[in-house]
C-alpha cells in the first residue's frame, strides 16, 4: 500500500503551483482574495490564461486538444486551484457539452465547437432544470418540433436556474422531440445559439443577493437541426453520460482545506474551545473526504472502475463546503447580524468588527445551493442506494 | 499511489474471513459467554497453528514481522464475527510492548505468546486519570516493591503475567510480573461487549531488578505505541462491525415485509442505510490512512490515530443505532448479532480514550 504520490505527480503539482504563483492573472487573484465581484472580462481573461497554458481540455482526450491527463493529475490539478482560490472553471463548455460533442457528435460539429471552447471563445450554459423538472429532470416538456421542411427546429418552453446565462453565448438543451410512454425517451440534446431571436434571459436572485441563476424562455426559437447531437430520442443517455464526466472534483478539497485553514487562523485569535472542538471535527471529516477521493484514484489507476460511490463525494464534500461557511458565520459572533450584500461592505463606510465576518454570511448563504444541484443530495442517496446497496 | 492490498496481504484476509465465515459461530460465541470460560480455547490454539498469534512480532523474537496494515486485516474480520478471544490484550497490547522493550527474557516470552500458552495482559489503565495513561498512581518504591490499584485491565484474569506501568523515581517505569505472585489480588468484571477484566491490586509486590523493563521516556514511547496500535485495532474492528452492520441492515430490510412489500422499498430507510454506508467508508478512509501513518511510524501517527478513533467514536454508534432501528424489535433481541454490534462499538468506544478525548489529542 502506498497513498504518496510518484514523482511525476509531484512534479507535474510542482508545474501547476508553479502556474498558480506566476501566471494566475494578477487582477483576478486580487479581485477574488477581497471577494470583490469578478466581471465577465476577468472570467475571460482568467480562463484564456489557462487555455494559453494548455490546460483547459484537462479532462480532454489529447487527439481533440486536451491535456490526456490521468485521473491523478486531473485531481491534482484541482486541488492546488482550489489551494489558491482561484474562481472554479467553468465547467458547462469544456467538461459538461464538449465531451457530448466529442464522443457523440459528427466531425463538422467536433471542428465548429469544440476549438472555441478550448480557447474560451465561447461561453456556455447549460438548459436542464425547467420550472416543473427538476429532480425528475426526465420530465421536462420544453419541446423541439421540426419544421415542414426538416431543416429547421421550433423551441418553445423555459428552463430555470441557468447559471450564468446572462454572459453565455451558447446554451445546450435537453429538449422534448417526441412525446413518448417512457418520459426517458423522447428527448434530445440540441445546442442553441443565445442570440437566437425568442430567447429571453431574467434573472433570478438569489437569498445572498447574488445575479448567479436566470430564467430563460424560448418562444418559437428557430434553430438548424444541424445543432442536434447525435440522434433524435437519444438526449436521455447524453445527459447521463455527460453527469458521470461532472463527478470528479466536485468533493472540492483543494478549496474546502483553504477555508479550513482560514478558518483555523481566525479561531486561533477567538479562544471559543466549543468552535474549536467543532473545526477539529470537520477537519476529521475533510481529512476523510480527501482519502476517500484517493481510495477512488488508486481503484482508477490500477485497472479498477469508480460506480455510484462516487456519489459519496458530492454528499459529504457539499456537506463540508456548507459546514466551513457555516462556522465562518459562528466565528464572526454578533458580526454576523450585519449584511453587506454579496461582495462586502467595498471601502468604504466599513463598519467596525472582524474583516472576515463581511462576506461570512453571503458565503454562507450562497453554499446553500451546492447540496441541492448537480443532483440535490437526496437524488445523490437513491444513487447509492440501488447502484451501491442495490436496494 | 497504490492503496490495494498486496497480494499476501488479500491471502491472510481470506484466510481470517474463511475462519470467520465458516467455523466463528455466534450461537456458540454466545455459549462460551454465558460459561465459566472467558474465551474457546480451541479457537485460541487454532489462532497459534494458523500463526495469527505470530503476525505482529520481529523475525528474531520468532514472528512473522508484520505490521499495522495486517493486524487491521485481521481485526476487521474479527470485528465482523465480532471475535472475543482476548488477541488485543496479549498479543497487541502486551506482546507488541515487550518485542519492542530491551527486556532479556522477551524471546522466550513472545515464543510462548506465539505458540498459544502464554496470556499477558497490559495493566495501564487506573480509576482516577482516566486516559491520561502517563500519569498512574501506582508506585514502585526505591526497593522495587509495587503498591497501587490497576483497573479495567482486559483479559487480567487469566493472564499468566502482568507489565504494570508505575512511577518509579518520579518517572513512568513498566515492569513486568508473574500474576500469581505474593501482594496481588484481583476481582475479575464482564464487560458490555462479552469479554472480561480485572482489578488488580498490588500489595507490596516485590519486583525483580531485570524485570523493570523500560523507564522514563523509553516507557513513555514503548507504552504509547501500544495503545495507539491497540487503538488501531480496535478502530479497524469496528470499521468490520459497521460495515456488517449496512451489509445485514441491507439484506434484513429486503426479506421483512410490511404493509404488503418489503420495507427496503421506503426511502427514508434506503438514506439512512446510505448514511451507515458513508460513515463506514468514511472510517476506512481514516483507517487506511492511519495504518500506513503507524506502518511508518511518522511523527504524526499518534495524531491520526486519534482523528481516526475520534471519529469511530461517532460513526461506530451511529451505524450501530441505525441498525437496531432499522431491524425493529429485532434489533434489540440478544438472538441477533445486530445488538451485539452496538455493544461491541459502545465498548470500542470507550477504550482508550472517547471520541471528546480524541478530538482534543488531534488538535494538539
Amino acid at each position: 500500500m502506498e497513498l504518496n504520490f510518484s514523482k511525476e505527480d509531484l512534479q507535474f503539482r510542482d508545474e501547476v503551483r508553479s502556474w498558480l504563483e506566476n501566471d494566475y492573472p494578477k487582477h483576478v487573484k486580487a479581485k477574488q482574495d477581497n471577494a470583490e465581484p469578478l466581471t465577465r472580462q476577468d472570467m475571460v481573461d482568467y480562463h484564456k490564461a489557462v487555455s494559453a497554458k494548455g490546460w483547459m481540455g484537462y479532462n480532454w482526450p489529447v487527439e481533440y486538444g486536451g491535456t490526456g491527463w490521468t485521473a491523478t493529475q486531473l485531481y491534482i490539478f484541482n486541488k492546488e486551484f482550489g489551494l489558491a482560490g482561484t474562481p472554479p472553471l467553468l465547467a458547462f463548455g469544456v467538461s459538461m457539452v464538449a465531451p457530448v460533442i466529442y464522443t457523440f457528435g459528427n466531425e463538422e460539429q467536433k471542428a465548429k465547437y469544440l476549438p472555441d471552447i478550448l480557447e474560451f471563445n465561447t461561453w456556455w450554459c447549460q438548459g436542464y432544470s425547467e420550472p416543473g423538472s427538476g429532480s425528475d429532470l426526465a420530465s421536462l416538456k420544453t419541446k423541439a418540433v421540426k419544421t415542414f421542411d426538416g431543416k429547421h427546429y421550433i423551441i418553445n418552453g423555459a428552463k430555470t436556474w441557468t447559471t450564468l446565462a446572462q454572459n453565455a453565448d451558447w446554451i445546450f438543451c435537453l429538449t422534448r422531440t417526441e412525446t413518448t410512454s417512457i418520459k426517458q425517451e423522447g428527448i434530445s440534446f440540441i445546442l442553441i445559439d443565445m442570440k437566437t431571436p425568442g430567447i429571453e434571459v431574467k434573472p433570478i436572485i438569489t437569498i445572498d443577493g447574488e445575479h448567479e441563476v436566470n430564467s430563460v424562455f424560448f418562444t418559437d426559437v428557430k434553430v438548424p437541426v444541424e445543432n442536434l447531437i447525435g440522434e433524435e430520442g437519444k438526449g436521455w443517455t447524453y445527459a447521463k453520460f455527460l453527469l458521470a464526466h461532472e463527478r470528479f472534483g466536485i468533493a472540492s478539497v483543494g478549496g474546502s482545506l483553504r477555508a479550513l485553514n482560514k478558518l483555523k487562523e481566525i479561531a486561533s485569535n477567538l479562544e471559543n474551545t466549543d468552535l474549536d472542538k467543532k473545526i477539529t471535527e470537520l477537519e476529521i471529516d475533510l481529512n476523510a473526504l480527501e482519502i476517500t477521493e484517493l481510495r477512488m484514484l488508486s481503484d482508477l489507476e490500477n485497472g479498477g472502475q469508480v460506480g455510484a460511490e462516487s456519489s459519496i463525494l458530492k454528499i459529504k464534500g457539499t456537506e463540508i463546503q456548507q459546514r466551513l461557511t457555516e462556522l465562518m458565520v459562528e466565528s464572526s459572533g454578533e458580526h454576523a447580524l450585519l449584511y453587506p450584500g454579496p461582495h462586502g461592505f467595498g471601502s468604504n463606510d466599513k463598519p467596525s468588527g472582524p474583516d472576515y465576518s463581511a462576506d461570512a454570511v453571503s458565503k454562507f448563504l450562497n453554499m446553500r445551493k451546492t447540496s441541492i444541484y448537480g443532483g440535490s443530495n437526496e437524488i445523490q442517496k437513491n444513487i447509492i442506494s440501488k447502484f451501491v446497496l442495490g436496494v | 499511489m497504490n492503496l490495494n492490498f498486496s497480494e499476501e496481504q488479500v491471502m491472510l484476509k481470506e484466510t481470517i474471513q474463511k475462519f470467520c465465515d465458516n467455523d466463528y459461530d455466534f450461537y456458540k460465541r454466545e455459549e462460551v459467554i454465558k460459561s465459566e470460560n472467558d474465551f474457546d480455547l480451541n479457537t485460541w490454539n487454532l489462532f497459534a497453528e494458523q500463526g495469527w498469534l505470530s503476525m505482529p512480532f520481529s523475525e528474531d523474537s520468532g514472528g512473522f514481522g508484520m505490521g499495522p496494515i495486517e493486524l487491521s486485516i485481521l481485526f476487521e474480520e474479527f470485528g465482523k464475527a465480532l471475535v472475543i478471544e482476548p488477541y488485543l490484550s496479549t498479543v497487541v497490547l502486551s506482546g507488541t510492548l515487550i518485542d519492542n522493550s530491551s527486556y532479556e527474557h522477551k524471546k522466550d516470552i513472545i515464543e510462548r505468546i506465539c505458540s498459544g500458552s502464554l496470556h499477558i495482559s497490559l495493566a495501564y489503565a487506573e480509576a482516577k486519570n482516566s486516559y491520561n495513561y502517563n500519569l498512574p498512581s501506582t508506585s514502585l518504591s526505591s526497593d522495587l516493591l509495587l503498591n497501587g490499584t490497576k483497573n479495567l485491565v482486559l483479559n487480567g484474569g487469566n493472564a499468566n503475567k502482568l507489565v504494570v506501568s508505575c512511577i518509579h523515581n518520579e518517572e513512568l517505569t513498566l515492569v513486568i510480573v508473574n500474576a500469581d505472585k505474593d501482594g496481588i489480588s484481583m476481582n475479575t468484571f464482564p464487560t458490555v461487549d462479552g469479554q472480561s477484566c480485572a482489578e488488580i491490586t498490588f500489595e507490596n509486590v516485590s519486583i525483580n531488578s531485570e524485570d523493570v523493563i523500560g523507564t522514563g521516556d523509553n516507557a513513555i514511547t514503548l507504552l504509547n505505541n501500544s495503545i495507539s496500535l491497540a487503538t488501531l485495532c480496535v478502530s479497524a474492528e469496528a470499521v468490520g462491525c459497521m460495515s456488517s452492520c449496512y451489509l445485514k441492515t441491507v439484506a434484513y430490510t429486503k426479506e421483512r415485509e410490511q404493509f404488503g412489500q418489503p420495507i427496503s422499498n421506503f426511502q427514508v430507510l434506503q438514506h439512512r442505510m446510505v448514511d451507515m454506508f458513508i460513515e463506514s467508508e468514511l472510517c476506512r478512509s481514516l483507517l487506511i490512512k492511519a495504518m500506513l501513518e503507524v506502518d511508518s511510524g511518522s511523527d504524526d501517527m499518534h495524531k491520526h490515530v486519534s482523528g481516526l478513533k475520534a471519529q469511530i467514536g461517532k460513526s461506530g454508534k451511529f451505524s450501530a443505532q441505525q441498525a437496531v432501528q432499522l431491524h425493529g424489535g429485532m434489533g434489540v433481541s440478544d438472538e441477533l448479532m445486530i445488538g451485539h454490534y452496538l455493544k461491541k462499538l459502545i465498548v470500542i468506544d470507550a477504550l482508550f480514550g472517547n471520541t471528546d478525548h480524541h478530538l482534543k489529542k488531534y488538535a494538539q
